[in-house]
């Protein structure tokens, strides 16, 4: 049967636009995520590849960031050692001890503030000396010195930190002698410049190779369907309106990576923490092993979308021509 | 509706792709263009919707000078043009429909509108048994017939067509320019650039002949078909 037999055709009529979905961004806002939840759909393998690069990506600078502010925490822990003590030849009065203790308070950097009394700085000792307390036999707490231990805030402990509040410690009236053991803050400070130096350059080469790879990745997976753009610029869609789904759908990839990633990373702490102590020598639930603070984890997050968005806006730039 | 005027374009310094073309196209014509390749076909339908701007000379289209649109501009051209091309150009991963659909849903018709409208022109193609296929279980013939569903399913003022019968045996040739004849009898200006000279002896039509990018002949429909049964 010939189905191409002579009709009766009807003319064309105006264009005729019966129902519009919308017009401008806000209206065709549906459509956009309809099309692009339809796209992933209906490209499954490249969604997958892209949303598994960028999962990959971040959960490899994830887990340098866990080491990295695990190790921060400890130094913050072991710089609270950086403490400063003024020693006094003789005992002081109630009164005395206020007053000392009121202007050391009003010096900035100042955290903490405490008197050691000479009977308090004997029973030190004798801790110090637990098994061996006869060797201070007849040692009578007057030929020890009293002292006000200093605790500084996190921002004065470094080695300047430190010397300008000593300096600013000794022009209190009253204080003479005082000790901070410099060569201990200085090496602790210089490790820690250098863990600082060498995470920053570490994670900057991570970051880099990151966007390297997800940029390049979304960039193919983009090539891979153009023809998709140049068809719909063939059938009149504007840029806005071509981009529009492959943006969303950068987002969706970029969020669907991110918080893979931090499941993953979870998943890698909760086992780490429970299993470590077989192998080994410290438990580390009790060294104080902390996750990713919410900051961090909401951050990561973000910067997933942010991959995603700008990776396929990038090489959407490439591939439309008009 | 469409006019050249002295348009001349050359890719490179010494590559003239068409060279002091004049040419008048009138509202509801159908016209053939022809010659061996390399004369320029393409590159003087690629100035029509917008994919290239000439060197030299203006295109106008519906009195309107097309020849450098901003490209902010172009997709509003290309709203009333249809286009085909030999290798179909169809998306591999969407179906019949969804790959007709794209016209309308650029243009922002709702969905119920679309549904019907698609249904419609694709039951015209004698494709509507083929709705929820993707293009690579159809053959050559059906797979043009969905382009041209997707170039003529917005009533296109004019029809633009890149060797579409290409890769089609005699029987899908025929069925394919019927679908022109059709979308010409409702009015829309169809250019079809071929060297399928079969398709032009069976079309009767208006006959642009091409070469070396300078138009060498025109003839009306009953002087080359004449020479033909000649």
């Amino acid at each position: 049967m010939n189905r191409w037999k002579k009709k009766n055709i009807p003319a064309n009529r105006p264009a005729k636009r019966p129902t519009l979905s919308g017009e401008g961004f806000g209206g065709r806002f549906g459509y956009f995520f309809y099309r692009a939840f339809v796209n992933i759909r209906q490209n499954v393998f490249v969604n997958a590849v892209t949303i598994g690069t960028i999962t990959l990506a971040l959960l490899i600078v994830s887990l340098f960031l866990l080491v990295f502010v695990n190790l921060e925490n400890a130094s913050e822990k072991w710089s609270e050692r950086v403490q400063v003590t003024v020693y006094f030849d003789r005992e002081l009065s109630a009164q005395e001890q206020a007053t000392f203790n009121k202007n050391i308070s009003s010096i900035p950097g100042t955290s903490r503030v405490g008197y050691v009394s000479r009977d308090e700085a004997l029973k030190r000792f004798k801790g110090r000396l637990r098994g061996q307390e006869t060797l201070l036999d007849g040692v009578r707490p007057e030929i020890l010195p009293t002292s006000f231990e200093i605790a500084l805030k996190r921002d004065n402990r470094d080695t300047q930190g430190v010397e300008n509040y000593v300096a600013a410690l000794k022009r209190v009236p009253g204080i003479k002698e005082v000790q901070y053991g410099e060569e201990w803050v200085r090496r602790f400070n210089t490790m820690l410049n250098f863990m600082r130096l060498v995470g920053a350059l570490l994670g900057g080469f991570l970051v880099v190779a990151v966007l390297f790879i997800v940029s390049n990745t979304i960039k193919l997976t983009i090539y891979a369907r153009r023809d998709e753009l140049e068809v719909m610029s063939l059938v009149g869609a504007t840029r806005f309106f071509i981009k529009a789904p492959f943006l969303i759908e950068g987002i969706i990839q970029g969020a669907g990576g991110a918080l893979i990633a931090m499941l993953l990373l979870l998943a890698l702490y909760e086992g780490f923490l429970h299993n470590a102590g077989s192998f080994l020598t410290f438990n580390p639930t009790t060294a104080g092993l902390a996750f990713l603070p919410p900051e961090y984890v909401g951050g990561i997050i973000l910067s997933g979308i942010a991959l995603g968005f700008i990776g396929s806006l990038s090489s959407l730039k490439r591939f439309i021509s008009v | 509706m469409i006019q050249l005027h002295n348009v001349s374009l050359a890719y490179q310094k010494d590559a003239t792709a068409l060279n002091a073309i004049n040419l008048k196209i009138e509202k509801g014509e159908f016209v053939f263009l022809t010659g061996p390749s390399g004369a320029g076909k393409t590159t003087l339908l690629r100035l029509l919707y917008g994919a290239l701007s000439p060197t030299r000379g203006q295109v106008m289209i519906d009195g309107k000078n097309v020849s450098h649109l901003p490209a902010s501009q172009i997709p509003y051209l290309r709203r009333s043009i249809g286009v085909v091309f030999q290798d179909f150009k169809l998306l591999s991963t969407r179906t019949v429909f969804e790959n007709v659909a794209i016209t309308l849903e650029v243009l922002g018709w709702g969905r119920a509108d679309i549904g019907k409208k698609v249904l419609h022109t694709l039951k015209q193609m004698g494709m509507e048994s083929k709705i929820g296929l993707t293009p690579q279980r159809l053959s050559g013939g059906e797979q043009q017939r969905v382009a041209l569903a997707r170039a003529l399913v917005n009533d296109p003022r004019i029809l633009l067509a890149d060797e579409p019968t290409g890769n089609l045996d005699d029987a899908n040739k025929n069925q394919i320019l019927n679908i022109f004849k059709e979308a010409n009898v409702r009015g829309t200006t169809v250019v079809v650039a071929t060297h399928d000279r079969r398709l032009i002896d069976h079309a009767h039509k208006r006959l642009v002949i091409l070469c070396k990018g300078e138009i060498v002949e025109q003839m009306e429909k009953e002087e080359h078909t004449g020479e033909s049964a000649g």
